[in-house]
Parts: C-alpha cells; structure tokens; sequence
C-alpha cells in the first residue's frame, strides 16, 4: 500500500463485532455488527465529519481509530504505520498524536485534579519534559483556547459546560497532536457556547495544522466544520465527498433523507434580518458621527 | 421465557452440584479420618477397617462422591449381607453420636426454625417497610430522623446481645415472658406464641433496620422519577400515583433481598436458637459442631445451601414476574 | 377574533437557596392565544422548563410560584389542588422531553394512555378505556395499535414513545399542550416526524401548543409568536417573524447568530454581538 502524500490516517474495510450474549447455558449469542466494511482517509490539515443518527456505528468507528477498543478486521494506517501493530514505544507515540476530545466534558476529566494537572497530565505520562515549567506551560495552553491562565489551579467542576470542554481542548493540544478525533464534542453545548467552540477548534486548526475526525449528529454543526464528510448508516458510510457536493448534490437517498429532515430558519427571514441588521448597524454609526 | 426459565434451572442445578461436591471434599477428604471417630477410643485396626469397609471409604474418591450423590436421590446400603442398612433417599448418612439419621434429625427440627423464620420475617417486613414508608413520606421531618435514630440503634445492636438482654429484662426482671420452653401450637397457642416471641424479635429487628432504610430510599428516589411526574401531569390523584407509580417500582428491589434472608434463615438461626435454647437446625448445627459429627454438619450445610439456591430462583422468577423489562424482550 | 387561552402575569418562581430565595422565573408575562402557538427559547438555565411547571402547578418541593396564571379565564393561582388536578391532563396537557424515563417502566403503554381518561371521565369501564388508548395510538399513526396497546415503553424506539406520550396527552382532547424539548432527545429524522404529527393534531383539534426549546431552527418551524428567555427573564417577545428578522435585543441577536445553518455561508459563528470569539 503506497501512502498518497497528504494522507495522515488510512483505514481500511473496518469490521466491528460486538456479542450480544443471551447469558446463561442456554442463552443464544448473537453477534452485532457495528461497523461494517468501513474505509475513510483523513488528509493532512483537513476535518473528516462523521456524521450519522444514534447506532449508526460513528463513535465506534471512532473508538477503533484511537484504538481504545480493537477492530474484528480491517486495517487502519496511521502516518505510515500500522496502527494494530503498534506496541511498546511507538504504541506510546501514537497516543500521543492522535488525541480524543469526548462529549461530556466534566466526565472526562479527572474532578480531583486541577487543570493544571489535567492539561500536562499527558507531557507526565508520556515522560516528556514540560517546557517552560508546568505553571507557564498550562498559562500559554489556556489562553490559547480562551480561559483565563489564572485558574490554572482551580478543578473542572468550577467551570461551566464550554470551559471545561476548553479544558478538554487544551489538554489535547498539550502534546502538539497530530490528529484530533472529537466525538460530539459540541453536541452537549449551548448553542451560544456551542459557536464559540467551534469557532475555537476552527481558529486551532489553522494555526497548528492538526488534522480532526469530527463525530457528529447535527448536520448544522458539521457544515460550518467540516472539508470533508462521510455519512454513516446502520454500520457502513453510504457516502463520502466533498463538504459543498455533500450538502448540495447529496447522492445518496439516506444523506437525502437526512438533509431534508434538519429544521432550517426561513431563509427569506435571515435575508431581512441581516438586512435590517446592517441597516441597524448603519444608523448607529451615523449617531456616533453626529 | 421458556429459554430463561430453563436457563436458570440449569444454573441451579450446577451450583447445587458444585455445593455437594465442596462439601464433599472439604467434610469427607480433608476432615480426619471419620472412620476413627466412629470407633471411639478402644478400637481395633480391624473394627476401623471394617468402618471403613461399611462407609466406603477405602474406594476412590470419585466413587465416594457417586455414592453419595445417588444417596441423596435414590437412597444408599451401608454394609453388605445381614449388617446392611437401608438409608432410603434423600439420604445423608447417619450422625456419629446418635446414630440416627441425619435426615430425621433435620425434618424433626426443621419446622421450629421454619416458625422462627416465617415470624420473624413477618415481623421485619410489616415494620421495615412500614417505618420505610413513614420516614419517606416524612423526610427531614421528626418522625423520619425519630426513625433513622432507632434503625441505627437496631442495626449496630449484635444478635447475642439483643437475646440475653431482653430475656433478662422480659423474663427475668419483669417477668412478662415465661422462661421459653417448646409447647406445640395445638396445646397451648398463647403459651407457644409467648415462645416464639422473644427470638422473632431479636432476628426482625436487624433486618427491619435494614429494610426501613432500603424502603425509604427506593421510595424518595422512585419519587423523583420523572414517570411519576408524567403521572401527576396526567391528573391522576395522589393515592394514585403513590399505589401505582411510586410503590410498586419501589418496593420491587425488597422482594430480591427478602428472598434470599429468608432462605438463609430457613436454614437455622444459629446463635438466636442457641440462646433461646430452641430445638431448631441452627442448635443442631451448633451441637453437631461442638461434637465434630460430621455427617449432621454436612447435612446442615447442604441444607443451607440447598435453600439458599432455591430462594434465589424463587426470587428470580418472582422478579420475572414483576418486572416487565425482564419478561418481555426489548424493541421490536 | 381570537380569544386568549393563556394569560400570565408576573410569574416568578424561586427556591430556597443559603443566600434567600433565588427566583429561577423572574416577572414573566405570557400571551397565548385560543389554537395558537408559542415558542419559549432559552439555554440551558434559562427557566423556560420551570416556567411549563409553573403552569402545571407540578414545581419539585421548595419552590414557589407567585404572579397570576390565567387559562381560559380560570385563575389557576387560585384554584385548590383538587380543582388543579381536573385541569392536569384534562385541559393542559404536557409531552416531555425523555419518553423513555417519562414511561413508567412496569406498565403497559396502553395502560398509561387509559388511566389519564379513566382518571377524568367518572364511570368509563376498563373496556372503553381500553378503546380510547388504542384509538390515540392509531391517532398518532402507530401501526397494529390493537396489539401494541399492550406493550411495554421497553419495546418502543424512541420515536415511538414519543408517540405514545404524545397518544396520552391526546385522548383527553386539551386546549393547551405543552411539549418540553419534546425532540431534543430524539434522532433528527425521528425529529421531523415528531414536529408533523404535533403540526397534524394541533390542525385537526385546535388545541394551543406551547413549545419550550433550545433549538431556534426548531421553534422558528413551529411557533407563531415566541418569547426568548435568559437567566430567569424575558428577554425579548413577539410574532416569530419579527423576532427572527428583527431582533431588537443584543441576547437574542447574538443566539441567532450562533445558529449553524445548513443552507447559510459559512464563516465565523458570531457568539456575541459584534464579536467572533470571546
């Protein structure tokens, strides 16, 4: 297999199997298929969106490429290795460069730890050293992702939904990963909120480069994220392409479907609105000329 | 269901396989020689052999084990020829101090620790959940603190020492009770009753602590539950949505743990029947164990655990019943 | 002519906290007209979901209510609980947001579709009851409701069970419905299909809807007028078309401008007035 310049993750025909046993000595086993014969590529820089109603198998999928769980069958190549294969060091390495941010942010994060242990618990883990020392490492990490450097010691239930899920963010970053893989990191967050995160991880990406698998259900939110997108239903993607060919010439009768049930503001409504907003804006700078 | 039902049949049934064999082993192959405890002190090689010979013990162990199991379906011959003895089924041998049947000694004593049993889970039952009821209803008020004060008193208080103190203040100091004595039921109720008085309570009233606490929380959490605000949302009065919403979700979980205290009570109460001298499995166990007889601790044992599988399928299949989610399988 | 079906005034509604009573509804006024609809919008601490328990007179122990809550030219401030609980499920009805934890577990659905008619009409027999629960299922187009009528909520998909919830709130005929982020736990193709049937009943019984919501997309699809609330208080209120094409407060202009939209440019989310990122 020759790695294509620009492809940092490859995955191939990945099949996930779950058993469903019935328990007992007489209990039927059934066997589940999650994922099945799933391939996806994820560029260098790009945001591959995952996207699919509950049980379609995304955050499986998603699981298999982190490795936190292992696949039935199916390849999955990681800037040029073998992902399975990893032990060991590399296996160390790895984690390192592909980082999860999940959905629930205060559950994913230690509550009796201070940020600061939580952000440069990763640098610790990997027995790397933290630069710079770990006060003014986690100050630089915070106000990268907009918190205030100050509350480096405070614990994460001090803060609301989107800082912690900031939190989240920067410990992420703190080991300069090359791949984030964010599993309905917005979706639990206000729509306020939701934004500026999204504007955050937007801003992030440009500036580090990292590539992003973005897991998500709300098609809204994977249009303003995503450059690529691939569908997922009942297991299988049925469809991948580009963000516009998707959203605009969707080829596939479930992405259709899928379109077509989102609620949409009127968008005669919007027009006006930035119409009279613009007049809005117009006007009030006139009275602060006069 | 049929596929459940079996399932758990089959399980029951390993385990209580598994039960005989441990106590196999642990009563017969890792004890000392039962041979030479039958014997008693002026004994011969020969007279032990021929014990030997009579248990069969000198087979393989695996033998040993067939012919007690089939003992405990089918019945088992000690001996052979004029000295054989019929032990008919379910068989478990014979004590070594008295030479009676193990069996015999159980099914004797086996409907004073039933009486013990089903009073005092009567007992325990009616007040938990009672006082679980009262202090849930009541939370934070006096009644609800008035209670957790008293089913910590309860459950802190050890068995033996409840037992000695009441007898001596009921019997002994304000001589309410009689000194307790076994009267059939049939002789003389009131005086049988007066009997069974004293270790009902001493055996309800840790248990009732425990079943007021479990009662008050399942029904302040079935309370929250956000069916019973749909319930109340539809208009339905409060008995209402008490009786059908909130009790029934909460008193489910009492029928898994009553289930399993009252099989392993059914199986003797060991200290209290001691205490009150009551001719129960539990003073049997307790004699049999001072006396090292073997076959009647093995049989006690066995006994015990028999009940205590069979409660917990009782229980299974009563939560079957109950429980919907279980019955019937999920999404279609 | 319209009539008004809902009338608040000043609605607060506090609880005890260590520092006095902290209102989670402050002041509120609420127009609902006879058949008509009316979006509450807010996030997550807003008080939009207090507000619908006001109504109902269903608010966990602690809180109070105060202000006037007018239905149909009822005072339902005023009334006893016993006179309440003949409005609830009755008149008002409500949807909420989990059917799954909303169900009771140990019932049939049949069963809790019957009992809120039995509870309301003296003398119906466990037959007719009966008829009505599976009459609402087929009103609400699930399939074979003849013998889904005795299934449990376990054996329903989500959409399903919303149905059902919806199906119970239905054999009762209310003037008001109100529904709390009736979708929000649901699938976006399940949503749709949610909002089509509520569109569908409120068409065929002209019963009023007050739908209370985080998703603008989905009340700018449903409402005719709207209220927007933050932290316990009216923001802003009026005709959903107004609101949505000329939204007078910094709040609600900001909310609007956080909406990803899926046929919109794409660009900078805008999270404050005039500002990307905070």
């Amino acid at each position: 297999m020759t790695d294509a310049p620009g492809t940092l993750l490859r995955a191939r025909n990945l099949v996930k199997e779950f058993d469903v046993r019935g328990g007992g000595l007489f209990g039927r086993s059934a066997r589940l298929r999650a994922v099945d014969d799933v391939s996806l590529d994820v560029r260098r820089g790009e945001t591959l969106a995952l996207v699919g109603e509950s049980g379609c198998g995304k955050s499986t999928t998603a699981r298999l490429i982190a490795r936190l769980v292992d696949t039935t069958a199916g390849t999955i190549e990681f800037d040029g290795r073998e992902v399975q294969a990893l032990t060991g060091k590399d296996l160390h390495a790895f984690r390192s460069e592909v980082q999860v941010v999940f959905q629930d942010p205060y559950s994913s994060l230690n509550p009796k730890h201070t940020v600061e242990r939580i952000v440069t618990a990763p640098l610790v883990y990997q027995r790397r050293p933290i630069p710079g020392g770990a006060r003014a490492y986690t100050g630089a990490l915070m106000e990268r992702v907009g918190l205030d450097p100050d509350h480096s010691t405070r614990f994460p239930a001090q803060f609301s939904g989107g800082q912690a899920q900031r939190i989240g963010i920067a410990r992420a970053l703190a080991v300069a990963p090359k791949m984030i893989i964010a599993d309905e990191a917005v979706s639990a967050l206000d729509v306020s909120v939701q934004a500026q995160v999204i504007n955050l991880l937007r801003r992030l990406q440009d500036e580090e480069g990292f590539s992003c698998l973005f897991i998500a259900h709300d098609l809204a939110v994977v249009r303003q994220i995503a450059t690529r997108v691939a569908v997922m239903n009942g297991g299988r993607i049925v469809e991948t392409g580009d963000r516009d060919q998707v959203f605009d010439t969707p080829k596939d009768p479930y992405t259709r479907k899928l379109l077509a049930a989102v609620p949409r503001i009127r968008p005669e409504w919007d027009a006006a609105r930035r119409r009279n907003e613009a007049a809005r804006r117009a006007r009030e700078q006139e009275d602060a000329q006069r | 269901m049929i596929r459940f039902l079996l399932n758990r049949v089959a399980g029951m049934v390993v385990v209580l396989f598994l039960v005989c064999l441990f106590t196999f082993v642990i009563f017969f192959v890792l004890s000392p020689d039962p041979a030479v405890q039958v014997c008693g002190k002026n004994c011969t090689t020969e007279a032990i052999d021929q014990i030997r010979a009579n248990l069969g013990l000198d087979r393989p162990f695996w033998t040993q084990f067939w012919t007690f199991l089939s003992g405990l379906f089918a019945g088992r011959t000690y001996g052979t020829g004029a000295n054989a003895v019929e032990c008919a089924a379910p068989c478990l041998g014979y004590s070594f101090q008295s030479s009676q049947p193990v069996t015999d000694m159980i099914v004797q004593r086996l409907p004073v620790s039933a009486t013990v049993a089903i009073g005092a889970a009567v007992l325990w039952l009616l007040a938990g959940v009672t006082a679980g009821l009262v202090s849930a209803v009541r939370e934070g008020r006096f009644a609800d603190r008035f209670i957790a004060g008293l089913t910590l008193t309860g459950m802190s208080i050890p068995n033996y020492v409840l037992a000695l103190a009441l007898q001596f203040l009921l019997v002994v100091t304000l001589r309410w009770l009689p000194f307790p004595h076994a009267v059939p039921f049939g002789e003389d109720p009131v005086q049988w009753f007066m009997n069974f008085l004293m270790p009902w309570i001493v055996l309800a009233i840790g248990a009732a602590a425990v079943y007021t606490r479990l009662t008050r929380a399942n029904v302040i959490e079935t309370l929250q539950e956000n069916y019973v605000r749909t319930a109340r949302a539809k208009g339905l009065g409060p008995g209402l949505v008490w009786r059908r919403h909130a009790l029934r979700p909460a008193l489910t979980p009492i029928v898994t743990i009553f289930g399993m205290d009252f099989a392993s009570l059914l199986g003797g109460a060991l200290i209290t029947e001691t205490v009150f001298g009551l001719n129960g499995i539990g003073k049997l166990a307790a004699d049999s164990i001072t006396k090292n007889d073997q076959p009647v601790i093995m049989g006690v044992t066995l006994l015990a655990a028999f009940l205590v599988v069979v409660g917990n399928m009782v229980v299974d299949l009563l939560y079957t019943a109950i429980d919907p989610r279980v019955r019937v399988g999920s999404a279609t | 002519m319209s009539e008004a079906l809902l009338r608040v005034r000043g609605l607060t509604v506090a609880f005890p906290t260590a520092s006095g009573p902290g209102e989670v509804v402050k002041a509120l006024d609420l127009d609902l007209d006879r058949g008509g609809s009316l979006g509450i919008v807010g996030e997550s601490g807003s008080g939009k979901s207090m507000t619908s328990l006001a109504i109902m007179g269903l608010l966990p122990k602690g809180a109070t209510r105060s202000g006037s809550i007018e239905f149909a030219g009822t005072e339902l401030t005023a009334l006893r609980e016993r006179a309440m609980r003949a409005v609830r499920g009755d008149r008002i009805a409500m949807v909420f947001q989990d059917p799954l934890s909303s169900l009771n577990p140990y019932y049939t659905v049949g069963t809790q579709i019957a009992e809120a008619y039995q509870a309301h009409r003296r003398g119906v027999t466990r037959r007719q009851a009966r008829r009505v629960a599976i009459a609402a299922m087929e009103r609400v187009h699930i399939e074979d409701a003849a013998r889904r009528v005795d299934h449990y909520p376990h054996q329903f998909s989500g959409g399903m069970r919303q149905r059902v919830m919806i199906a119970m709130t239905l054999s009762m005929e209310p003037e008001l419905i109100i529904a709390d982020e009736p979708t929000t736990a649901l699938d976006v193709t399940v949503q749709a299909q949610i909002l089509d049937l509520l569109a569908e009943i409120r068409a065929d019984t002209g019963a009023g809807l007050i739908l209370i919501t985080h998703d603008l997309a989905v009340v700018s699809e449903v409402a005719d007028r709207i209220v927007v609330m933050r932290d316990g208080d009216l923001v802003e209120s009026g005709t959903a078309e107004r609101i949505f094409t000329d939204p007078r407060e910094p709040y609600t202009r900001m909310l609007l401008e956080a909406v990803p939209r899926i046929d919109d440019e794409i660009g900078l989310l805008r999270t404050t007035a005039g500002e990307a990122e905070s």
